[in-house]
């Protein structure tokens, strides 16, 4: 065969980790790896051993069983290395199966191993896998350090220069392409990349990638369509799943979008994100009992993973309580504390979840208490107060009496995110189960009409040629809206409309990205972010 | 409670994983053993490698027949992606070399470096695991693996040097896409190692093309010639 100048890795100074459940495995792996030369070599017998080692220690090669028995399994063994960072793209993780991949299900793409090997195996085929890695492991670094550093026009750059030499892992480089350009809200960019990939095959990622960029664009019909597509050629490709159910809520439909996780659900019943996402939705929607269990799914396998969170449950609970079953709902909150000992939100997170519970239970003088408790506890917070918590106090305030104290709470969730959908049907659940469905759509409509006509006002500034009072209108909404994207985006667009007049500035365009930050942060799919990005970008290489 | 609803088939499946298990362990303890034989020089080492060759063997059979479960039961999935054809030859060889060198057939790969296709990886190995296990049995001194792009086709193609295939069992000599032949099912495992890569080329579609296989005799070594085209 034809060689080409292919890196030499020298695996000798390599650390190793190896995880499996059974000594023998681990006996034979260990003298696999001494046969390559291989000094450092450790083991752990369990998920939650090899999560410790892990986080102590460098390892440049772990090779990681799927099935580790009870407890955490490889694959979340991999998730929480890669979510604190333990495991980042230079080290190779190696998962090792039983059967057949086609078994497993694609989950999401940033929490895939390097390679997945199937049982058994020679010493040979393991040498050559790890060596093909660590030499695909060198041509990448450069894209991930630029991705890292959020310079998505080098990465892209890189990419084109090594797709260019064909390399032998030219798909994972065109993947990440196509990342970058989702990354980089460059939407039509990505469309026509996996357009021309699907030509030549119906390769699975190109197709889920194309559907985004739909997703993005905001052509929801196409992108429903695709995602439809991928399922029914390759029904374990989970994101599609979860892509799916984002575009049906887009197109107002959470009933469809709920039977489409429940299938995911069914498929795949190792997903905490999944099931967290399905009960939050299935509360939404008034199904309790599909609440019920997604929440229990959740809480069960949090045990094992690093996204467990206290609102998985807080959720269950306040499913118990619309389950006629308040008193479950308190036993549950009563694990909160034990399970999450040091956040500094736990105790919000759980009076609020209280004070909903003895409510239903007629203990005013229980509920009162518990609310006190989170007053004290939000006040502590501050301004660090995530929204959907933010809700259910003002829910809880109002269950109290305290109807004005919730609705300006309210108010002002709806003031920062008056086109959410997702956000609004949450504050339409409140008011509904507080018998106020109309206050509640009276609230929203008056509070959206505001908005609009705030920001239409600064508009029709820019628009009359203002732009300097525009800036001074735009900046001073900003300020007290600071988590409203289109106020965000619309002060950014004034100020650089201003520097393409009159010059660019250093502290116009560090005020425009202060804003573009904003709005990035609020909704990454924010729609004319592209736009906005890329005259950031032509002003800013003018001031160089 | 116990479910009642557990076919026969599904107990069926289970066992094979279980049986499949217990086989991967048996392998690499006898591959400790080999390797502890080598290094101490016992001279009836190499007896060991049929032993490991009909574990191999025995081991693709349960894949074959785990895969062809799932797809009766329409689980099997393809899961498309763009491989080097470089990498697929590599690995085959590393996998299969020690145990071909033992009965002193030699190797040989070739393909173009720059050469890359959409496909499922680990439904192809299979299905080249099983032809290079056939080609150990029948193959004098050499069995090669080779990868091509023909028209709009990705051509894999296992030859060997030994007597050929038996007349009854050439499939499409004439390398046309779209014919589906019967296939004698007498010939016992082999039958059922067509019949995987049937499907196996079968599942790969691109447009309105599908896969196909063919088996003819001859070819750069002068034995039997396995090819299975992928659009």
């Amino acid at each position: 065969m034809e060689q080409t100048k292919k890196p030499q890795i020298n695996l000798k100074t390599k650390k190793v980790l190896i995880v499996d459940d059974f000594f023998n495995f681990r006996l034979t792996l260990k003298n696999m790896m001494r046969s390559l030369g291989i000094m450092y070599i450790d083991d752990a017998a369990n998920g939650e051993e090899a999560v410790r080692k892990i986080a102590a220690r460098r390892y440049d090669i772990i090779l990681c069983d799927y099935n580790l028995g009870p407890g955490k399994s490889g694959q979340q063994v991999l998730e929480e290395g890669k979510f604190r960072g333990h495991i980042n793209y230079s080290s190779i993780f190696v998962m090792i199966t039983a059967e057949n991949t086609q078994e497993m299900v694609m989950g999401a793409m940033e929490y895939q191993p390097d390679a997945y090997l199937v049982k058994p195996f020679a010493k040979e085929v393991l040498e050559k896998r790890i060596r093909n890695i660590a030499a695909k492991k060198l041509n990448i670094k450069n894209i991930e350090t630029a991705i890292a550093d959020n310079d998505f026009d080098h990465a892209l750059r890189v990419c084109d220069e090594l797709m260019a030499q064909n390399p032998r892992n030219l798909s994972e480089i065109m993947k990440l392409k196509g990342e970058v350009l989702l990354k980089k809200a460059d939407y039509k960019g990505a469309a026509e990349f996996y357009d021309k990939i699907l030509q030549r095959g119906n390769v699975g990622w190109a197709q889920l990638g194309r559907g985004r960029a739909d997703l993005m664009m905001g052509n929801y019909e196409s992108a429903r369509e695709i995602f439809e597509n991928i399922i029914a050629q390759n029904d374990k490709i989970m994101p599609a799943y979860d892509y799916l159910a984002r575009t049906l809520i887009k197109m107002n439909d959470p009933q469809e979008a709920q039977n489409v996780l429940m299938k995911a659900t069914e498929i795949s019943p190792r997903a905490l994100l999944r099931h967290k996402y399905l009960g939050k939705l299935a509360y939404r929607n008034e199904d309790f009992s599909t609440a019920e269990n997604s929440f229990k799914a959740a809480v069960e396998q949090g045990k094992n993973s690093c996204f467990k969170s206290p609102e998985d449950y807080t959720g269950l609970a306040r499913t118990l309580v619309q389950r006629a079953a308040p008193q479950e709902g308190l036993k549950v909150l009563g694990k909160v504390f034990k399970e999450f000992p040091d956040r500094n939100d736990t105790r919000l997170h759980v009076s609020i979840a209280e004070s909903f519970a003895y409510h239903a239970m007629n203990k005013t003088a229980e509920a009162r208490r518990a609310l006190t408790k989170a007053q004290k506890s939000a006040a502590e917070l501050a301004d660090n107060i995530p929204r959907e918590l933010a809700l259910s106090l003002a829910q809880a305030y109002m269950m109290a009496g305290g109807i004005d104290e919730g609705t300006a709470i309210i108010k002002n969730i709806v003031s920062s995110h008056h086109d959410d959908e997702e956000m609004l049907a949450d504050v339409r659940t409140v008011f509904k189960e507080m018998d106020m469905a109309e206050q509640g759509e009276e609230l929203i409509s008056t509070t959206r009409d505001e908005i609009i006509s705030l920001n239409n006002e600064g508009v029709a500034l820019a628009r009359g040629g203002k732009l300097s009072e525009a800036i001074i209108y735009f900046e001073k909404a900003a300020a007290h809206l600071p988590e409203n994207k289109i106020i965000n985006a619309n002060a950014a667009h004034v100020l650089m409309l201003d520097m393409k007049e009159k010059g660019a500035t250093e502290d116009g365009l560090a005020r425009a990205k202060g804003y573009l930050d904003r709005v990035h942060k609020i909704d990454e799919s924010y729609i004319d972010y592209a736009m906005l990005i890329t005259m950031y970008r032509e002003l800013s290489s003018g001031v160089q | 409670m116990m479910k009642q609803t557990i076919s026969f088939t599904d107990i069926l499946a289970m066992t094979l994983h279980d049986t499949k298990n217990s086989l991967g362990i048996l392998f690499n303890n006898l591959e400790d053993i080999i390797a502890g034989c080598r290094a101490e020089n016992c001279a009836r080492h190499s007896d060991f490698y049929t032993l490991q060759y009909e574990i191999q063997r025995l081991n693709h059979s349960l894949i074959r027949l785990l895969s062809l479960y799932k797809a009766e039961k329409s689980q099997l999935a393809v899961n498309i992606d763009y491989h080097a054809a470089s990498d697929l030859l590599e690995e085959a060889g590393a996998s299969h070399e020690v145990l071909l060198a033992s009965r002193n057939i030699t190797l040989l790969t070739q393909c173009e470096e720059d050469l890359f296709w959409a496909f499922d990886r680990s439904l192809i190995e299979g299905v080249v695991d099983n032809v290079i296990n056939n080609a150990f049995r029948y193959a004098k001194t050499a069995v090669k693996i080779s990868a091509t792009q023909e028209n709009e086709y990705f051509v894999l193609k296992i030859e060997d040097d030994g007597a050929g295939y038996p007349p009854g069992m050439l499939i499409n000599v004439e390398k046309q896409p779209g014919i589906k032949q019967e296939i004698d099912f007498q010939t016992g495992s082999t039958g059922l190692g067509l019949y995987f890569s049937m499907m196996v080329a079968d599942m790969h579609t691109n447009r309105d093309k599908k896969g196909f296989i063919s088996i003819v005799n001859g070819g750069s070594l002068g034995g039997g010639v396995f090819s299975i085209y992928l659009p």
